[in-house]
């Protein structure tokens, strides 16, 4: 039971950092309809730099709110100047774009700091012995601290996009901008603040996911949390916060579950299993559990 | 065409002027030089057969296309400002087909449409406001504007056009696709705007007679080109036009 | 072509002549450029031979590479089907002649025909979402495909050698006896298989995007509604291509394991793979025959001139530079510019139908979205 239970407790906790990154990619697509595949590079370069203020002297939190800030500049510059150009061109130039993105970003970080992997130190206390008992099983208070961020940040994307100006403009871009513009919404302007949002909230994913994955923070680190953010965007449906963090959340669990219970997949292929069922939902419901938004499709 | 062009320029103080208005598609030209006039609180129709260039020239001065030519509103040129910034100057765009956001509220809709204004107050007597024009829009406030009918979304959308409280409104087909009742109502309420909010209207449509009753003059397009104009009382009692446009 | 009309383009006088020069399919000029054409590529081929063996590797691997960009060049090239899954097939046709070759002392030839039909069958079975999603969404099917592979590698320990990889011994790889070389000129020998199978892909897509087939794939690409109302079977073709697209990319990794002789899943078949044949794809340009050509050699040598930087993160950094300038610099690509350079100095009228590829691909690039602004 108590094994149950911790393997439950870790499930959630990936999830959640799952469900942050998916978060990011609901806030792009929100606002302007497209997956940034180079989402995750670019939490990864951010967390870089806060790891980097670290290494000089600077308090984690102080170097988490510049990775913040910084991934809300890149997201917006990036917007601006590469996507917006080539977005109403076709999806296969957005996409190109991306690509160069994730592989300059990734080799960036690489280049400035080497690809050793490097010890992320954590928001929270996460010593062995900083942990509750719940039902004999252990709860790490680092955990705890990052199932509280999300639920604090679900809140505010929810209060944002259905409390706000600024999101009900962003909402409004996203479905039909043409109107949105005829009706003297600043489509450019939310396009930017779209991105420079996702690039917040990445940020933060980056900061608190790499202390507790095991890999650290190395080039590897962000890419399989893409590949699981984006199933759990997908699994939720693209449009719906609430939908990337159940989905983030199921994915999480389902995860650890399955590669503590079943043997066949074991710890090799939890990616895989993860892609299954992007595919699967992508071909049975291709608006999501959530989602409201028809994707693309004939 | 027989009709006189002397007497076709507003009675009243000028509200649009366009001179030579030219636009198109990448390489292909829609309009060769549009010219038209629009007095303050005047209701302007623009007919013409399709392919003439009359949605061109709507999008044209909405901001959503480049031209070349002269626009001047209230005596500021609106040529190459963005659609956003010609909201603000007052001329608002109800475009052809489906201007809603289908997955937002009607409420949210309404509030899309006060954008760029800060007045709280006044954007919630605003929405108080056409709420009571547009009774339909009241009853079904915090449903979703795709579950709408086709009549109801056209006049969501010509609401959230009003919700930036323009002085001049661009209407783009309003009748489209929408049972004969529905346009009957729909033209009410125009000719109502029109006359108690004093909002001066540019509406081109296909059904021109509709369109007549509620306009003061009529400008015809044919190829690009503003071909004739004159009083919708003009425009009846021309034969060719009414053979060509009216149908009777 | 009007000139055509006016006067053999092969009887003036050069000097008088306007661009561009116009040959007629057919004609004795063009037969004179076809064999000219033909006598310069196997000039270029003897002289990468005759060149020494560490250069010989570097330009298989460049014919290696120009196969499976070619491959992935149909399906996202020509048909607008975007792929960042090819990796896999490329993963897929090397360890089918890796792991038949290893396990069941199969002669590395023989392995060729496998390795593609395998990859043909999984490419059709990666093509069956495209019958339902597009776009981005298509893409992240790919992806999976992509990701899963090097996993399903590691999964399947006992025939792959799993993470740790696969040796193929080389005594396994010595050339045939009929082709009088050694064990030691493996090299020069995998050198010329290359270059035939290339020149064999090559000449298939040549016919292929020229024939009804090709011009369907086309039309999908550039809109796919009006396709299907002109009766293009969208399903058969799009599974069609995505097949033969992942045979062709199979046929390239099939070459790559035996010129390597030593696969792991995380070396050459992650999706930092696919990257690299869709940079190759639109900086040599999409859509066109040689355009995977000269990818192959940037994909090859940018990183080979770079690598002393630092490690390769700076041929990481200048992939993604790159990527992004050719989008909005020249979304032609490399041999899109030259092709359109070309056709202003030269062109075959297509008389016969028959003419040489710079002739071809007028629409060598998908179109853009403000292009089908409506004017109403």
């Amino acid at each position: 039971m108590d094994i149950f239970l911790e393997r439950l407790f870790d499930g959630l906790t990936n999830g959640a950092v799952y469900a942050i990154m998916a978060l990011a990619l609901v806030v792009v697509f929100r606002s302007t309809g497209t997956i940034n595949f180079a989402q995750g590079e670019m939490a990864l370069f951010t967390t870089y730099i806060a790891w980097w203020l670290t290494t000089i002297g600077v308090p984690l939190w102080a170097g988490t709110v510049a990775a913040a800030g910084v991934g809300f500049l890149l997201g917006a510059v990036v917007e601006r100047t590469l996507i917006r150009p080539v977005r109403r061109r076709s999806d296969m130039a957005t996409l190109i774009v991306a690509l160069g993105l994730f592989t300059a970003f990734n080799a960036l970080a690489g280049l400035l700091w080497n690809s050793e992997t490097k010890p992320m130190p954590s928001l929270f206390p996460s010593g062995l012995k900083d942990y509750l008992s719940v039902g004999g099983a252990r709860l790490y208070i680092d955990a705890l601290g990052v199932w509280l961020v999300v639920i604090a940040l679900i809140g505010a994307v929810f209060l944002l996009f259905n409390r706000t100006r600024l999101g009900l403009h962003m909402r409004a871009v996203a479905g039909n901008p043409e109107s949105a513009a005829l009706s003297g919404v600043r489509t450019g302007r939310i396009l930017m603040l779209g991105w420079g949002l996702a690039g917040i909230v990445g940020s933060l994913a980056g900061v608190l996911v790499t202390p507790l994955s095991p890999q650290q923070l190395s080039l590897q680190t962000m890419f399989p949390i893409l590949i699981y953010a984006s199933a759990a965007a997908l699994f939720g449906g693209l449009d719906s916060p609430m939908g990337a963090v159940v989905g983030g959340l199921v994915i999480g669990v389902l995860e650890a579950l399955i590669t503590g219970y079943v043997e066949f997949i074991g710890g090799t292929l939890p990616q895989t299993a993860a892609l299954v069922v992007i595919v699967l939902i992508l071909l049975l419901r291709p608006t999501g559990l959530f989602g409201t938004r028809q994707m693309e499709r004939l | 065409m027989t009709l006189p062009t002397a007497e076709t320029r507003p009675t009243v103080e000028t509200l649009l002027t366009v001179e030579g208005l030219a636009a198109g598609y990448g390489q292909a030209r829609v309009l060769h030089g549009v010219d038209l006039e629009i007095g303050k609180g005047e209701a302007v129709v623009v007919l013409g057969a399709n392919g003439a260039g009359k949605t061109t020239t709507m999008r044209a001065l909405a901001g959503l296309l480049p031209y070349t030519g002269r626009v001047g509103f209230e005596g500021q040129a609106l040529g190459g400002l963005r659609p956003d910034a010609i909201v603000s100057r007052g001329v608002s765009l109800v475009p052809q087909g489906r201007g809603t956001f289908s997955h937002l509220t009607v409420l949210e809709n309404l509030h899309v449409g006060a954008a760029m204004r800060r007045d709280k107050d006044g954007i919630r007597e605003d929405v108080e406001r056409w709420c009571s024009v547009f009774p339909v829009l009241a009853e079904r406030s915090r449903q979703a504007a795709g579950t709408l009918s086709g009549g109801e979304q056209q006049m969501l959308a010509v609401a959230r056009a009003l919700m930036s409280r323009p002085r001049l409104l661009l209407c783009d087909e309003p009748s489209l696709g929408l049972a004969p009742r529905v346009v009957a109502g729909l033209f009410e309420v125009l000719a109502r705007v029109n006359r108690e909010e004093g909002v001066a209207l540019l509406i081109v449509e296909q059904n021109a007679e509709l369109a007549l009753s509620i306009a003061h003059r009529v400008y015809l397009l044919e190829v690009g080109r503003v071909v004739a104009s004159g009083t919708a009382d003009d425009f009846r009692g021309d034969e060719t036009i009414r053979r060509a446009y009216l149908g009777y | 072509m009007t000139l055509l009309d006016q006067h053999d383009a092969v009887g003036a006088p050069p000097a008088s002549r306007r661009l561009p020069i116009v040959i007629r399919g057919g004609s004795g000029a063009h037969r004179a450029l076809q064999v000219a054409l033909v006598v310069v590529v196997a000039l270029v081929l003897f002289a990468g031979a005759s060149a020494e063996p560490f250069r010989v590797g570097q330009l298989t691997s460049v014919l290696i590479f120009a196969i499976a960009i070619s491959g992935l060049n149909l399906a996202t090239g020509y048909t607008g089907l975007l792929s960042i899954g090819h990796s896999a097939f490329f993963g897929l046709g090397a360890y089918t002649t890796g792991v038949l070759v290893v396990s069941y002392g199969a002669a590395p030839m023989s392995t060729i025909p496998v390795a593609v039909l395998l990859c043909f069958v999984l490419g059709f079975v990666v093509g069956l979402p495209a019958l339902r999603i597009r776009g981005l969404y298509l893409a992240m099917v790919t992806l999976a495909v992509g990701v899963a592979f090097p996993e399903v590698v590691k999964r399947f320990e006992d025939a792959t050698g799993g993470a740790a990889g696969l040796v193929i011994r080389s005594r396994h790889l010595a050339p045939p006896a009929w082709t009088g070389l050694t064990v030691g000129q493996r090299g020069l020998w995998l050198y010329w298989v290359s270059a035939v199978a290339l020149l064999l892909v090559l000449l298939l897509i040549r016919n292929l995007t020229r024939s009804r087939a090709g011009i369907a794939m086309i039309a999908t690409r550039d809109n796919e509604i009006a396709a299907a109302a002109s009766g293009v079977r969208l399903a058969t073709m799009k599974t069609g291509v995505f097949g033969l697209s992942g045979a062709v990319t199979g046929l390239a990794g099939s070459l790559f394991a035996m010129y390597v002789g030593a696969l792991s899943p995380d070396g050459s078949f992650t999706l930092l793979k696919s990257i690299e044949l869709i940079t190759g794809l639109f900086v040599g340009g999409a859509a066109t025959l040689l355009g995977p050509v000269i990818g192959a050699l940037a994909v090859v040598y940018l990183p080979y001139f770079t690598s002393d930087l630092a490690a390769g993160h700076v041929s990481g950094v200048l992939f993604g530079v790159i990527l992004i300038v050719i989008v909005f610099l020249m979304p032609e690509g490399v041999a899109g510019v030259a092709g359109r350079a070309v056709r202003r100095l030269v062109q075959i009228s297509p008389a016969t139908g028959d003419g040489p590829s710079a002739s071809r691909a007028e629409r060598a690039t998908p179109p853009t979205r403000e292009s089908e602004g409506d004017p109403r």
